[in-house]
Formats: structure tokens, C-alpha cells, sequence
């Protein structure tokens, strides 16, 4: 089967420039390579600052790639430029960790989930909101909440508003940064589900971004561990979880381990 | 009372008073130019509701001002003309907002009555203050849209491209910024016409006014719109194929609502004090238009100064407004830190 | 150190360099010309108006005007004075020393005010002391400048208490040395006090605001827990805490009070920058105007640079940040 995306040799580095003074280069992603099959999900695993996050914005073209190749669609998304890159945006959305952020609080639900028809143009008014209002019951949520505001809702369910609006454009691949830290674990588990439920409803892929290994377990179907921009360790969840040969992966396995809340959400 | 209902309060305190100078014409009894050659520096009127035989009037009334012979400034009171006050009389014509002719007044007499006395031409105070007062707000009101306005273009444009153009923007800001700003004031005003008409005049002042403050909102500006662009709300944009302009309009713009508001409430009377001083000083809106700052040209004569304490009023005029507006803005800069320090340092 | 000392040299040599421009790029943009209206000067003859436009090269485009008057400006030329007919330095040596005078004296002693008294309400934040004072600031606050000149002035012509005009009485030369300094200082409360009066209820505030935000700070919390002293607490502790706002406020002090007394100077005819100035605007003196802006950047450059020079003393992290470099 022909995968959705395939990422080659990606490297990001960072130059921190200012005027008259030497560029000091810091290598975030250090030639990654993977690649993502329609419906599966690849989990990115890594403690904070392994450069996962920034994977996750070469990806969804939100900042521009130093080198390598990114498969999406037929061509290298990583050559294109700003405004050719719009066209293909839209295919492969971001949702972000912190869902408090990533709503404008000015805007009411509705308006935000339909934002990204409204970007797009040429859909009337009424269509907007009533694909909102389909958009938004597929994340769990009812009509009822169209004219809510951000700050009137809990975490869960803000996350769920994030989801309902990367996918009104029905993506084909969605890009989870750390999607379920900034949540309670209660609330974990049913994000957790509801993503599981879309993937099967909708024949997602997902490239799911985490520190939590237990989580990434229990979501994926191929782990891959990350550790200073570099991929370290890469295979089916079964051979990492057995079988951890890199240092990282099980620190970050004890890490989880030591964890019994996520134990407890995993259990479920 | 919340922090809403006070800023409501100052608005509508703020509106009465602005609408109050907008409709001068009608609280004004005369016409600001209108010269009584018969009455110049004319000491304000009292206005009375106990005559001398101690009988009560419920209508207000004045006595007659009378110069003494062999003196052209110094008058008498004649208790025996008393001259009642009227109301909602006809007189002078006026247009309301430039607009609606109208020769509707609030009050009114046989005999002038000047209730803040006339100046060296005989000329009512308290039409010229009323009427001046439109002059100066204005300035004041137009020149503070304007330098926002190109305070949120150019910090606009700094903070969303970054990079170079950036770069020069915010030095020629700080170029801007190091100057004291009275003096670029002068500057700018030095090198153009000195003898032109007043609304020529006028328009001269508010552009001077107007180009000279534009640097410390675009700083401002500029800070939200690059802390706006690393918001996950205008990625998430970016990410389903916004374009720059449409983040602007739709993202981060709206968030420099209340910043921009803010000062606004600090550089309106900031900029009608700037009309005043070069009114005052001769290089703003000359005479025979009135403002509050040529109203107060007069008293750089030492007689004047010395002898006619009510020409000193006009500087008072300012006051309400003053307070109007610096209750604004402490009300509207809210209890964010960062703006704190900027709106204060802005009233420096 | 050096490093630091010469990036901030940089930085204040551009600003004036840039002003310079600016100013001049005013003086062309401007509609007109100079001598179209010293030609209706009968003080000036016919020669010498077209030996000062072959002079001042006023039809060669605006970038050589400028060299010239740069390179001029290096040999401390700063151009000639139309109206005075004489070269404008000398006179605008005269004039700054005046306005330094009062601006200096200004700047100190709102300055000894704003600190004690700032630190005092910060103190007592809250309780009726603060609240009067910020009572009586807010008061000083809408009072507009002009109107406050005019009523300090009012008040002095009518009570007799001051002299009301110039910097030195008639007579001043026959004076003794004690006489002389006598009359300076009488001569000066006018004009500080407006100054001071105008710059005082921001500053004021600021003060408050920053040692009042340092006093929040947990590690002084934790001080005050340790039992110090209140008046160490506040002037060792907090004060240093607050040091990096309030030498910002230094540089922008400066430059109010160097605006603020242009209009002070007219007012109480100081013969300052502000007076000349003013005349060169009105009788167009080209020089002059040009000359007395840059020497007004001049000095509020040169505060901020040892504003700055005081912020790399008191703070600890830029010097550190320095060193680095």
C-alpha cells in the first residue's frame, strides 16, 4: 500500500540570528526518516526538546524544512513554497497540545470550527454553520454549543472543538502534538477513544506525538523513539515494548512506568 | 462597581462633555468673533436672585457693566439696571456640528451679558472657551486617529514580516522616540508656511501634531502582533491555508483593540495640550479662529496677565477633559503589567 | 565592558546622525526658501544674500548640502544665523548652558522627590497615605502644563515673592559672588518648580508601581520573613530590585523635562533653547532651528547613554550578559 506520507532525511536547524552578531545554528531535527499508511498511526516518542515538535511544524508546513524530502500527495511538500504550500495545507492538519491557545477566545465554537471553510471561501454562511454543527457531533459534542465561547468550556472538551476543526476539511492525515498532556487523565482516556473511533469512522492516518510511551502503546501501531533530533529506535509497538535496546526508550518506558495514572488510563 | 460599569460612567461623563463643546453654539450666547468695541476686558457678570431691596427673583439676573469715565477697562456695576436673563432665545446664528444652521441659545439678555467677562476686543469668553474648545478637541481627536493610524500600520507591518524590515522600521522608531517630542514638534512645524489661513492653519497643526507620535503605539503595537503570530490559534490558521492578510484582519489585529484603545485615551489630551502650547506659542491655529491654546496668547502680555485674571480661564477649560480621560485610561489598561509601564511612561 | 560601552556609543552616535538627517530632510521637503524671505529683510543687502546662497549652495541637491553642514558641524560650525548675522554655535552654547541649568536642577531635585516619596507609598500601598498622595498626584496630573505655568506666574506677579521673568536681575554684573548666586536661585523657583511640577506625578507613580511590584517579589517576602529591618528591606532590597524600570524612566525623564521646559522657558522668558528656538521657527532662521533640535537630541542622547552606563553598574545581569559577548 502506498503510504500517505513518507519523510526523508528531514533535518530543521534553528540559526539564531541577530544583525552583526554570529549565527549559532542548533540542529532540532537531525535526518529523519519514516513514512505513514493510510489508517495507521505512528507514534513520535521523545522527551521534551528531542525535536519532535518540530517534525510535527515541517510537517504541517508551518515552518520552512533545511533539508530533506517530505512525500505528501504526489510531491515534496518540504520544495514548495509559501503560497503553493497553502494548497496542500489543508490535507494534513495539526491539532496542538494546549487547546487553551489554540481557540481564539474571541470567537464563538462555531465560528471556529467553521474557520477553516470560512479561509477557504466560497462556502455560504448557512452551509458553514451547519457543517460546524455535523463537525462538532462528530467529536461528541451537540449543537448546542455553536455559540459557546472557549473560555466556557473544560479541556476535554476545548480539545474536542480543536479536533472537530482539523477535520471539517477532512484531512488525510492529522498530525497529534502532545494532544492529551495538557489534559486530565480522566479526560486522556476519552480523547483517547474518541481519536481511535475517528481514525476507524474516517480511515485516518495519525502521527501522534507524545513523551508518554504507555499512551503511544496504546494508540499506535509502529513507535518511533526520538532522542536529540535523531530517531533512535523504530519498529512495531510489540518489539519496542518487549524488547527496548536504546537507553532512551527505557528511560522513557521506566519514566511511564512510574506513572500510574496513565497505567490506569491504559487499563482501560 | 465593576470595572465595567465605571468605564460606562467615564464614557458617558466623557460623551456629555464632548458633546457639550460640539454644540457650543448653543451654549455659547454669542458669536465668537462678534466684537463689543464698548466692553473690552470686561470683568466677569455675577449672576444674581437677590436684588439690593432683598426681594427674590426666580429668574437669574445681572446688573449692567458701566466703564467709568476717563478709563477703557474699568467698569461699575449700575444697581439700578438690572438686566434678567433669558432663555432658549434667538440670537447669533450658528451650525450645529458645521452642519444644521440653527439661532437657537440657551440663555440670553437685552443687554450683553458676559458671565466670564471679554477680552481686548469685547469679545464674550465664554462663547470663545465653548468655541475653542472645538478647535482644540478636534485637534486633539484627529491627530490622535491619525498617529494610531500609522502606529498600527507601521507596527503592523514590523511585527508580521519581522526580519529586515523590521529592523529598520523600529530604529527609525526609536529615532523618533529619541527626540523630546516638543522640539520635533517645532521642527517639523518650523519648516512649513508660518502665515497661512486658519483652517489651513489648523489642518497644518493636527498633521504636524498627528506625524509626530507615532512611534511609541507602533512599538506597542508591534510587541502584540509578534506575540500574536506565535499564537497556536493563528498556526492552526495558517496550517488550513490562511493568507497573511487574512490573519491580520481576522487574528491578530483584533488584538491590539485594547492597547490601541488605550492610547487613545492617553494621547488625546496629550495632543490638545500640544495644539494648546503651539497655539500659545503663535505657530498653531492663528486668530481670528479661537482655540484654548491662542486664547491664552494674550496673557504672554504682562498687563493682561497682571490685570485680567479671567483671561487665565481658558487654561482651566482643559481640566474635566483631562480627568475624563485619564480615568479612561486607567480603566482600560486594565490589569495588564507590560501595557502599564508603556501607557504611563506615555503620559511622560 | 568596552563592548558594551561601545555598542551603546554606536547606537547614540546613529541616533544623532539620524536626527540630523531628518531635520534636514524637513528643511527641503518644506515649501519655500530661506532667502525668498530674508529677501524682505532690509538688515541683510543684496551682496550678502547671494554671497549666503553661493555660501549655503541652497540650489545644489540636498545630500551635498548636507556633507557640507556634516563636515562643518565636525569643526563645531553649526551654521550661521541669519537674523543675528552672526555664526549660530556660539549663541546656542550660551542658550543650552541656560537650559542645562534648568533642566539639571530640575531633573535632581524631582528626582529626590520621586524616590523617597515613590518608595514611602509603596510601602504603604493601600492604606490612606498612598491614597492621598495618589489623590494628590492625580490632581497635579490633569492640571495641564501651560495652565500651571501661568498660574505659578499669576501667583508670583501678584504676590511680589519672586522675580518673574529672565535668569538674572539688572545689575547682575555689579553683584558679589554671594549676591550672584543669591539671585540665580530666586530666579530659577519659578521655572523648577513648574518642571518639577509637571515631571514629578509620572514619575511618581512609576517609582511606586516598580518598588511596589519588587516588594511582591517572593525573595523579599522571604526577607521580610527573616526579620529585617523595614527601612534596610526597602532601600537595600527593594529599591535595587526596582532599578531596571526606573533607569529606563530616567532616559524618558529627560526627555519630558527637556520638552517641558521649552514651554517653561517661554513662559518665564528663561533664556533658554526654547525662546531661541522659537524665534528661529518664526523668522525662518534656518540654522538655528536645526541647530538647537540637534543639540536638544544631543542632550537627551547623552542622558540615556549614562542612563545606561547606570543600568550596566546596578545590574548584575547585563554585565554578565556583556561578558559574554
Amino acid at each position: 500500500m502506498e503510504p500517505v506520507i513518507r519523510v526523508e532525511n528531514l533535518v530543521k536547524r534553528y540559526a539564531s540570528r541577530e544583525l552583526g552578531r554570529r549565527a549559532a545554528a542548533f540542529t532540532a531535527v537531525d535526518s529523519v526518516s519514516f513514512s505513514i499508511l493510510p489508517g495507521s498511526t505512528l507514534a513520535l516518542v521523545g522527551e521534551s526538546g528531542s525535536g519532535k515538535s518540530s517534525v510535527a511544524l515541517c510537517l504541517a508546513c508551518l515552518e520552512p524544512v533545511t533539508s530533506g524530502q517530505i512525500w505528501f500527495d504526489g510531491r515534496d511538500v518540504a520544495a514548495l513554497s509559501e503560497r503553493e504550500s497553502r494548497a496542500v495545507r489543508p490535507k494534513l492538519q495539526i491539532v496542538f497540545q494546549d487547546p487553551a491557545t489554540s481557540l481564539n477566545p474571541r470567537w464563538t465554537v462555531g465560528e471556529i470550527v467553521a474557520e477553516p471553510l470560512l479561509v477557504k471561501g466560497r462556502v455560504a454562511n448557512r452551509e458553514r454553520r451547519e457543517r460546524a454543527a455535523q463537525g462538532l457531533e462528530r467529536v461528541g459534542l451537540g449543537a448546542e454549543y455553536l455559540e459557546r465561547r472557549p473560555a466556557e468550556l473544560s479541556g476535554g472538551q476545548r480539545q474536542r472543538v480543536a479536533i472537530a476543526r482539523a477535520l471539517i476539511l477532512e484531512p488525510k492525515l492529522l498530525i497529534l502534538d502532545e494532544v492529551l498532556s495538557a489534559l486530565d487523565c480522566s479526560i486522556q482516556g476519552q480523547i483517547a477513544n474518541l481519536l481511535v473511533e475517528l481514525q476507524r469512522a474516517l480511515g485516518l492516518a495519525y502521527l501522534f506525538i507524545t513523551h508518554d510511551l504507555r499512551m503511544a502503546a496504546h494508540l499506535a501501531d509502529e513507535i518511533a523513539v526520538m532522542s536529540r533530533g535523531k530517531i533512535v529506535e523504530q519498529g512495531a509497538v510489540e518489539t519496542i515494548l518487549r524488547g527496548a535496546r536504546c537507553a532512551e526508550t527505557q528511560n522513557l518506558l521506566g519514566a511511564s512506568l512510574v506513572d500510574r495514572e496513565t497505567e490506569a488510563v491504559r487499563e482501560r | 462597581m465593576s470595572t465595567r460599569s465605571r468605564l460606562i460612567i467615564c464614557v458617558l461623563v466623557l460623551g456629555a462633555l464632548h458633546l457639550g463643546v460640539a454644540c457650543a453654539g448653543f451654549f455659547a450666547p454669542y458669536d465668537p468673533a462678534t466684537q463689543d468695541r464698548e466692553h473690552p476686558y470686561a470683568p466677569p457678570m455675577w449672576l444674581h436672585f437677590l436684588d439690593a431691596h432683598r426681594g427674590i427673583h426666580l429668574r437669574p439676573f445681572a446688573y449692567a457693566q458701566e466703564s467709568q469715565t476717563g478709563s477703557f477697562d474699568e467698569y461699575e456695576e449700575n444697581r439700578a439696571r438690572v438686566i434678567p436673563v433669558r432663555f432658549f432665545v434667538s440670537g447669533a446664528p450658528y451650525r450645529v456640528l458645521g452642519v444644521l444652521p440653527l439661532r437657537l441659545h440657551l440663555f440670553g439678555a437685552d443687554v450683553p451679558v458676559y458671565l466670564l467677562g471679554t477680552d481686548g476686543y469685547g469679545r464674550d469668553l465664554l462663547s470663545r472657551i465653548l468655541f475653542g474648545g472645538q478647535v482644540s478637541l478636534l485637534a486633539g481627536l484627529i491627530g490622535a486617529g491619525l498617529t494610531l493610524s500609522i502606529g498600527l500600520c507601521i507596527g503592523a507591518a514590523a511585527g508580521f514580516w519581522g526580519g529586515w524590515k523590521d529592523e529598520v522600521l523600529m530604529r527609525v522608531a526609536e529615532l523618533f522616540l529619541a527626540l523630546p517630542w516638543i522640539y520635533l514638534l517645532f521642527a517639523m512645524r518650523a519648516f512649513l508656511p508660518l502665515a497661512v489661513p486658519p483652517v489651513k492653519a489648523f489642518l497644518l497643526v493636527v498633521v504636524v501634531i498627528g506625524a509626530v507620535g507615532w512611534a511609541r503605539p507602533a512599538r506597542m503595537v508591534r510587541g502584540i502582533v509578534l506575540s500574536a503570530k506565535e499564537r497556536n490559534f493563528v498556526r492552526a490558521a495558517r496550517g488550513f491555508g490562511a493568507t497573511g492578510g487574512y490573519l491580520l484582519r481576522r487574528h491578530i489585529l483584533p488584538e491590539t483593540a485594547n492597547v490601541v484603545l488605550t492610547q487613545a485615551a492617553v494621547l488625546v489630551p496629550q495632543f490638545v495640550l500640544a495644539e494648546m502650547t503651539l497655539s500659545f506659542l503663535g505657530l498653531g491655529v492663528p486668530e481670528p479662529l479661537p482655540s484654548w491654546g491662542n486664547l491664552l496668547a494674550s496673557l504672554q502680555h504682562y498687563n493682561v496677565l497682571v490685570s485680567y485674571w479671567w483671561m487665565y480661564l481658558p487654561a482651566l477649560a482643559m481640566v474635566p477633559f483631562f480627568l475624563g480621560y485619564l480615568v479612561l485610561a486607567s480603566l482600560l489598561q486594565g490589569s495588564s503589567r507590560a501595557t502599564k509601564i508603556e501607557v504611563a511612561s506615555a503620559g511622560v | 565592558m568596552m563592548r558594551f560601552l561601545l555598542r551603546r556609543l554606536g547606537h547614540a552616535a546613529f541616533l544623532l546622525l539620524g536626527v540630523s538627517v531628518l531635520a534636514f530632510a524637513f528643511s527641503t521637503l518644506a515649501p519655500g526658501n530661506y532667502f525668498d524671505e530674508m529677501r524682505l529683510n532690509p538688515q541683510i543687502s543684496a551682496e550678502r544674500l547671494s554671497a549666503l546662497r553661493a555660501d549655503y549652495q541652497v540650489d545644489r541637491p540636498m545630500a551635498v548640502r548636507y556633507a557640507r553642514w556634516a563636515v562643518a558641524l565636525l569643526h563645531g560650525d553649526l551654521g550661521f544665523s541669519f537674523a543675528y548675522n552672526t555664526p549660530v554655535a556660539p549663541m546656542l552654547w550660551t542658550r543650552a548652558r541656560n537650559t542645562l541649568l534648568l533642566t539639571g536642577t530640575a531633573t535632581v531635585l524631582v528626582w529626590m522627590l520621586a524616590l523617597p516619596l515613590g518608595v514611602w507609598s509603596a510601602e504603604k500601598r493601600g492604606r490612606p497615605a498612598d491614597v492621598a498622595l495618589s489623590w494628590a498626584t492625580a490632581v497635579l496630573l490633569i492640571v495641564p502644563d501651560l495652565a500651571l505655568a501661568l498660574g505659578l506666574l499669576v501667583l508670583a506677579v501678584r504676590s511680589g515673592w519672586l522675580p518673574t521673568g529672565g535668569m538674572v536681575s539688572v545689575g547682575f554684573d555689579g553683584f558679589s559672588a554671594g549676591q550672584k548666586i543669591r539671585d540665580l536661585v530666586l530666579h530659577l523657583v519659578l521655572p523648577v518648580t513648574v518642571l518639577v511640577a509637571s515631571a514629578l506625578p509620572v514619575l511618581l507613580r512609576h517609582v511606586r508601581a516598580a518598588v511596589a511590584e519588587a516588594l511582591e517579589a517572593s525573595f523579599l517576602r522571604a526577607a521580610e520573613g527573616h526579620g529585617i529591618s523595614r527601612r534596610r528591606l526597602l532601600y537595600r532590597y527593594a529599591l535595587p530590585a526596582a532599578a531596571h524600570p526606573l533607569i529606563a524612566l530616567f532616559g524618558f525623564s529627560l526627555g519630558a523635562l527637556l520638552s517641558g521646559s521649552l514651554l517653561a522657558e517661554v513662559v518665564m522668558s528663561w533664556p533658554g533653547l526654547g525662546p531661541f528656538l522659537l524665534e528661529g521657527i518664526l523668522a525662518r532662521d534656518l540654522y538655528v532651528v536645526i541647530g538647537g533640535v540637534l543639540l536638544s537630541t544631543l542632550f537627551l542622547v547623552a542622558g540615556n547613554f549614562a542612563a545606561d552606563l547606570l543600568l550596566y553598574w546596578a545590574d548584575p545581569r547585563i554585565r554578565a550578559e556583556a561578558a559574554e559577548r
